[in-house]
């Protein structure tokens, strides 16, 4: 019997015991625009490009090492950092010691933004969302008894990327290391930061100057240095889907490559130290393709560029599962989450993972939640025989189909992007933002539905809660930080501070390779803030202009519910002659503006009058803002742990503007803990992850009526 | 809190309190008659304090860099002293009713000083009605002490047309190499223009700035000026440059006071205000034409009658104004 017939039979059968259901109407749409049917077959691989692909080889669909986990496993990095550099120190050796073989390095939004810890805008960022660095001597704290001759040291820093990078170097030369010995990773990742987190300090141009110098220094000196992690993980954090993830992501690399190439660097000399760093979500297959079609793509997009060594066309990728699939209703559900991505990046190949701690929907992961976060993935090591095969899914019909759609929506985007003359110049026109957007607010559109299932949240919710406890970083931190600062400026030899950052200064100016200016400023004791500065003066500091979608997130949700705010906002200005107006402001150095964006555009849909405040606003411009609109009620979005510090301040400026009439509100990451203590410091509502955008502007509307 | 009390406002006009000077601009924009009332009482008391600025209006279509324009611009007049009010108004989603006023975002700087007043404003539903708002908020400002008023409008369309009749000078923004150097902006909109400046003249962009002033000059000469005193100059500026608006603002200067000798910057006030008038006198005809019970109440009757052609539509039209 051909399989023709036999697949025949099978849809009889199966319409059969669909009792009158088509068969299609199994097939589901993604937002990636993959049609996912019900069955593959081995008719499906006849479109497969890359059959008979082996592991080690290109296009490396199968992975990029020939004998993968079953040689060794990936490596376990966990991510982290809090507070002072003494204690994130602290909390590193005893990861070490409990089997963590890698470390990296998680630093505060006033280092990223290149602040030192005394500048009057970051008042409410010390310490918060990592650990706080103002110059070589936390960088020495940080380090201390971590061996950088033996630990490889992966650092997410992409704004102050000079000053840290050097930071590194030079606290590792004060231990007597060696450059060339210096192993690890700098995400050194600007353009996806223009896309979604926002922790630039300069604009593009000289952005992209500072990369290709970087590149230019390590592969001349530092051999063993990852010198870029391409990173589409805040992409996908950020709301894209799978497909333009990978995207933009390989967009942002191959950006890189070229800025690389301009400057005249052979690309052997740096292309094998470039590496990637994906998000993994809850759609298990779509992400496990995934990693195998960006290594197809990868390959096929270096090839052009005609490489010697096969190196420069691998993509090798350390993986991070998604916090945004974190929830805070029921959270220790986010430890079978975790566990299931973990599988998803484990089964697509990556080379090193990242598992997040269950209560960082919440807030910072406590000593027992980074302990299960980290034995996940031992436990999948140790305990479950999955790294005995390389790429045990090879070969399966569904697998190799889905890793071939992807490949080729991702192609269509590349092309695009390539039309408007590659990824600076698509980042500039707004459509990679406006792209991310769309899907983020039709996502959220559905999950407020419940067309997306999140339990806990839209299905299966349990009543009375318990609060999960929370690490919290103290006030002092900054305080201490401050103190340290003012000592090191006090020891320091002033003048030869002052020579080397004019050095730098200059360099902006006319050339030369702005990481090895760095050096000798670092040496001298000079500051982040004061080396981020001396750029500054030439390169600027960055304006990002907000566009903002509308009709989007109207579109795809219940248009019942819609047209009832519709006609709450509408008789609202009947009766008050006024649309409800409403400040959406991000306050402090958090630049995560995917939340407040979907709100705006949802507010906006509602029929409200939506005033989006520039990124990185003090409490006291805020404040100016909401008096000079005549906003009715200020939405305050912290996601980085800002909110105990800002959002008091920001109602006590309202008070003093003469405005304590206008209420405020508060969304984001916020620990139920803390809800109390907002309330009386006279926030009106709090809007945690999982809130319903509906229900939330329902809320609000109470609030402003009453 | 808005207070009923016109003598507060007027007050705290007066005295620049940015608290007041907001809230009597809401009381401007409300729909509800009440509002209104008071809002006309405070604009007749406040009127002789008003007429002592430069106002100027600011129009280009979209992506042209209004925004970062008017923050250069701003902020160097600001740091110089002068105290710049900005209007801006956004678009309103005809659908829901709401809008997104997002323009501060690009006016970082100016929004935080400290000689600054920034307020954008819902389009609402009709786009007369806009303009009718900004003129009495623009007044509002005067009275507040703001010696410059900067007018964004939001790109093209009728909007520019009442924007250019309430400045005393209306300047149109362009950018080069947008494919067609007319961008969509209409012949109309470049003949009321007082002067036009090509933004984006910076960095590898010159080139093509200085080949479409070029054109944009041969362009401008088929247009003939009605001033004797001012035919309208086509600049180059940046608003990523510090100062690179500078020679705008001088031009605007220029003006001025070439407007002052000549007596047409007075003859232009006054011939605004009767314009103005003249709007008031419209928009309340329409208003009471659509409000009229009796003409409501004629409507479905006589236009029964225009589509069964038993009266024509001239015929018609004249029967429901005879009820005015």
């Amino acid at each position: 019997m051909s399989q023709m017939s036999d697949m025949n039979k099978w849809e009889e059968l199966a319409e059969k015991q669909l009792r009158g259901k088509s068969l299609e109407s199994l097939t589901k749409n993604t937002p990636e625009g993959i049609d996912v049917k019900p069955l593959y077959t081995a008719k499906d691989l006849e479109n497969v490009e890359f059959m008979n692909n082996l592991p080690g080889f290109e296009p490396y669909v199968r992975g990029p090492m020939a004998t993968m986990y079953a040689g060794r496993p990936w490596t376990i990095r966990q991510y982290a950092g809090f507070s002072t550099a003494k204690e994130s120190n602290a909390f590193y050796r005893k990861n070490l010691a409990a089997g963590q073989k890698g470390l990296s390095v998680a630093f505060d939004l006033a280092t990223h933004r290149g602040y030192d810890s005394d500048h009057p805008r970051v008042s409410g960022d010390v310490g918060k969302a990592g650990v706080a660095i103002d110059s070589v001597e936390d960088m020495k704290i940080l380090f201390d008894q971590i061996p950088l001759d033996q630990m490889s040291v992966s650092m997410t820093m992409n704004g102050a990327v000079l000053p840290i990078l050097a930071g590194y170097i030079v606290a590792a030369e004060e231990q007597g290391v060696k450059h060339e010995q210096l192993m690890g990773t700098i995400q050194n990742d600007i353009l996806k930061e223009y896309l979604t987190r926002n922790t630039y300090i300069y604009p593009p141009t000289p952005s992209m100057r500072i990369i290709s110098d970087i590149i230019g220094f390590c592969s001349d000196n530092m051999p063993k240095f990852n010198t870029v992690s391409i990173s589409g993980y805040h992409i996908m954090e950020a709301g894209a889907d799978s497909v333009l993830q990978t995207a933009f992501t390989l967009a942002d690399g191959l950006e890189y490559v070229k800025a690389a190439l301009a400057t005249g660097l052979d690309i052997d000399k740096f292309a094998p130290r470039l590496s990637f760093f994906f998000g993994i979500g809850m759609n298990f297959f779509m992400d496990i393709a995934m990693l195998r079609a960006a290594r197809f793509l990868w390959s096929e997009i270096m090839s052009q560029f005609d490489p010697k060594n096969p190196k420069s066309k691998m993509l090798r990728t350390h993986c991070q599962t998604s916090g945004w699939s974190l929830t805070q209703q029921d959270p220790y559900n986010n430890v079978i989450r975790t566990t299931l991505e973990c599988l998803s990046a484990v089964l697509g190949g990556t080379q090193s993972l990242h598992t997040n701690s269950f209560d960082e929907a919440v807030g910072l992961p406590t000593e027992l939640s980074a302990r299960i976060s980290r034995n996940t993935q031992i436990l999948v090591q140790e305990e479950t025989h999955i790294c005995d095969v390389i790429d045990p899914l090879g070969g399966s019909y569904y697998i190799e189909t889905l890793t071939q759609n992807i490949i080729d929506e991702v192609r269509k985007i590349l092309g695009e992007i390539e039309e408007l003359g590659g990824m600076a110049k698509a980042i500039e026109s707004g459509m990679p933002k406006m792209r991310i957007e769309e899907v983020a607010a039709r996502r959220q559109a559905r999950i407020d539905k419940g067309e997306d299932v999140i339990v806990g949240v839209n299905k299966y919710k349990i009543e009375d809660e318990i609060p999960l406890p929370v690490r919290e970083v103290s006030e002092a931190v900054r305080d201490e930080q401050i103190a340290r600062l003012e000592q090191t400026k006090k020891d320091r030899d002033n003048d030869a501070v002052k020579k080397a950052l004019d050095d730098i200064t200059k360099a902006c100016e006319s050339g030369g390779n702005l990481l090895e200016m760095c050096l000798p400023a670092v040496r001298a004791r000079a500051t982040i803030g004061e080396i981020s500065d001396a750029m500054e003066k030439v390169f600027t500091r960055f304006v990002a202009t907000t566009q903002c979608i509308s009709g989007v997130y109207a579109e795809s949700s219940d248009s019942e519910i819609v047209e009832s705010l519709r006609k709450r906002t509408t008789d609202f200005e009947k009766k008050t002659g006024r649309r409800p107006r409403i400040l959406l402001s991000k306050m402090g150095q958090d630049g995560h503006d995917r939340g407040v964006k979907i709100i705006a555009t949802a507010y906006a849909d509602f029929g409200f009058d939506v005033d989006l405040g520039p990124m990185f606003q003090t409490p006291e411009e805020a404040a100016r803002m909401a008096v000079e609109n005549d906003v009715h009620v200020v939405g305050v979005s912290s996601l980085a742990a800002g909110h105990k510090a800002l959002v008091p301040q920001v109602i006590a400026e309202l008070k003093n503007q003469g405005a304590s009439d206008i209420k405020v509100i508060v969304g984001g990451i916020i620990p139920p803990v803390d809800y109390d203590f907002l309330k009386e410091a006279g926030a009106s509502e709090i809007f945690g992850p999982g809130t319903v955008v509906t229900d939330s502007a329902n809320r609000t509307l109470n609030i402003i009526e009453a | 809190m808005i207070q009923t009390d016109p003598e507060l406002f007027i007050q705290g006009i007066l005295d620049g309190n940015r608290r007041i000077i907001a809230k009597t601009i809401t009381l401007i924009e409300s729909s509800l008659k009440e509002h209104q009332r008071n809002a006309f009482t405070v604009m007749d008391k406040i009127l002789p304090h008003t007429g002592k600025s430069i106002r100027l209006g600011i129009t280009g279509v979209p992506g042209v860099g209004k925004s970062t324009f008017i923050e250069n611009l701003g902020v160097s007049l600001a740091q110089k002293g002068h105290k710049v009010a900005v209007l801006a108004v956004d678009p309103t989603s005809q659908r829901s009713g709401g809008s997104i006023l997002g323009d501060k975002t690009r006016m970082e700087k100016l929004s935080a000083h400290e000689n600054a007043f920034i307020r954008p404003s819902p389009a609402g539903e009709t786009l007369g009605g806009v303009a009718a708002k900004t003129r009495e908020i623009m007044l509002i400002c005067e009275a507040a002490g703001f010696d410059v008023i900067l007018v964004e409008t939001v790109g093209v369309g009728q909007s520019e047309t009442s924007v250019a009749a309430m400045v005393d000078f209306f300047l149109v923004l362009m950018i080069a190499g947008a494919g067609d150097e007319l961008q969509g902006i209409k012949k109309g909109i470049l003949e009321l223009a007082d002067g036009i400046a090509i933004n984006k003249a910076d960095g590898d962009n010159l080139k093509a700035v200085e080949k479409a002033k070029g054109d944009l000059e041969i362009a401008m000469h088929l247009i003939c000026p009605e001033s004797p005193t001012w035919s309208t100059p086509v600049m180059t500026c940046s608003s990523v440059i510090d100062g690179g608006t500078n020679n705008i603002w001088e031009m605007v200067l220029d003006h001025n006071k070439k407007f002052k000798a000549s007596g047409e910057f007075k003859q232009r006030r006054k011939k605004q205000s009767l314009e103005w008038m003249w709007t008031l006198v419209e928009e309340g005809l329409k208003q009471r034409f659509k409000h009229n019970e009796k003409i409501n109440k004629e409507i479905p009757k006589i236009s029964q009658e225009v589509k069964n052609d038993k009266i024509s539509p001239s015929a018609a039209a004249e029967v429901l104004l005879s009820y005015l």
